[in-house]
């Protein structure tokens, strides 16, 4: 099935959202960026998006707050962290309620693009690849 | 307790011989400590130029680990060159200074033009403020010696001049114990770990060390051959402190200043050779091809990090070759 991805991405640094958004627009996304985690997830319980792409460290409310509320509102969507602190008791933590990839910065767009990619995948929407981006080889 | 300290309680009498050795092992944990500096800078280069995605506290991050592993290099010096610790505890401040001042202006400096600016085309405040901790480790267009790396070079300089100091006693005990000079070639050859607990009974030869550095180093020199060629002959004798992985080699030529120091392990992440000449060396025929050759007010550095171990041995065949074949 193709359809346009509904991705949201949230990160109190606005560097991440002004640079990932143009990346994710180039292979199809519908990206909405937000760097105030109370204003995402009002958008959250408006609407389903296909991917919620989250800081773990904010002020006011964390990645993993953020992602049980996805959850719990639409099970469907598919969670990513990012993380600028590699904290194995988070990791651990967000594997357990079922994140379905992480990411730590520094990155570079296309790390992000190819779990975008395998997310959207999971969930049976095809996506346009950009050039540079490879299938992840089977193991 | 730590294992210098050991050798310390451990060692024999003779405190030259041993204190050499001590040294020795610390001026390449001081090594160490400067590498571990060049791996932030390259870090944040590749994090700049990479397209990467980070965010303000990758930056902090990067300045802070910079601030600290100077202050380990400092640390260092300070115990092999004692006499200039308060100079670098001065310098190492105003940096410490520099480094706070780089953080409080967030990136946003309203003065910088496009010459003096490696991010003159990225208006992200985190560009630039990683764009000026990149002038400050190193920038070539930074004033002078204002950045990271001049301080780093004024360091190495007081740690060799101290430790080549020929009044020092560590040096003098080497001609005072004559089992420390090669049976086979004009060089004072010293067990970095051995002798340093005990001095040996008999002269040896360079065949009795089990060095992968110094054999690479002395294969295509022939066995009567030891003696510098060319312009290294005015070197005097040679010092080469060893251990299976590690070789210093040095000179006892108070006006002629040559340092190498390598580590062979095999391993490739942390072997390095790395090379301080005098300004009237000219490196470009010593060396193969690959070096990094930083030039300073002091004289000449050059290393060669992240490298195969198969370079680094070839490596030092050729500079053995020429500096004895």
């Amino acid at each position: 099935m193709q359809k346009t991805l509904e991705v949201l991405l949230l990160d109190d640094e606005p560097i991440v959202g002004r640079r990932l958004k143009p990346a994710l627009d180039k292979i199809g996304c519908h990206v909405e960026v937000f760097e105030n985690p109370k204003q995402a997830v009002a958008r959250i319980n408006e609407k389903e998006f296909d991917i919620v792409v989250t800081d773990i460290r904010m002020e006011e409310m964390n990645g993993i707050q953020v992602l049980e509320h996805v959850q719990a509102k639409w099970p469907r969507t598919r969670v990513i962290l990012i993380t600028g602190y590699a904290k194995m008791d988070l990791a651990r933590e967000a594997m357990g309620k079922g994140v379905f990839d992480f990411i730590a910065k520094p990155f570079r767009p296309d790390d992000l693009r190819q779990i975008i990619l395998n997310a959207a995948e999971s969930l049976g929407i095809s996506v346009d690849k950009p050039s540079g981006i490879t299938e992840p080889v089977e193991p | 307790m730590q294992l210098l300290e050991k050798l310390k309680k451990l060692g024999h009498k003779n405190t030259g011989i041993r204190d050499f050795c001590i040294q020795t092992i610390r001026f390449k944990k001081f090594l160490e400590n400067a590498r571990s500096l060049l791996d932030l800078f390259e870090d944040g280069r590749e994090k700049f130029t990479g397209e990467y995605i980070f965010d303000r506290h990758y930056v902090v991050s990067l300045i802070d680990s910079v601030v600290e592993q100077l202050g380990m290099m400092v640390y260092d010096a300070s115990v092999l060159a004692p006499d200039r610790g308060e100079e670098l505890y001065a310098a190492y401040d105003r940096h410490k200074l520099a480094a706070a001042n780089l953080i409080e202006s967030n990136g946003s400096r309203p003065n910088a033009g496009p010459s003096e600016s490696l991010a003159a085309d990225r208006d992200d405040p985190e560009y630039q403020l990683l764009s000026d901790a990149l002038m400050w480790f190193n920038g070539k267009n930074a004033a002078a010696h204002t950045t990271v790396m001049e301080l780093m070079k004024k360091i190495f300089f007081f740690v060799i001049q101290s430790l080549e100091s020929p009044g020092s006693p560590e040096r003098q005990a080497l001609s005072e114990k004559s089992t420390v000079l090669a049976a086979d070639k004009d060089f004072y050859l010293i067990d970095l770990w051995k002798d340093a607990l005990a001095l040996p009974e008999t002269q040896r030869s360079v065949s009795d060390f089990n060095s992968v550095p110094l054999r690479h180093l002395l294969m295509d020199v022939d066995e009567t051959g030891g003696k510098a060629k060319g312009h290294f002959q005015k070197s005097g004798a040679w010092v080469a402190a060893a251990s299976e992985y590690q070789l210093s080699l040095n000179t006892l030529n108070p006006d002629f200043q040559f340092r190498l120091e390598t580590l062979a392990s095999g391993y490739e992440p942390s072997d390095f050779i790395f090379i301080f000449a005098d300004s009237s060396t000219n490196l470009d025929t010593l060396l193969p091809k690959g070096f990094h050759v930083e030039n300073s007010d002091y004289g000449r550095f050059a290393w060669n990090l992240d490298v195969s171990a198969k370079t680094i041995e070839d490596s030092l065949m050729i500079i053995g070759r020429n500096l004895f074949g």
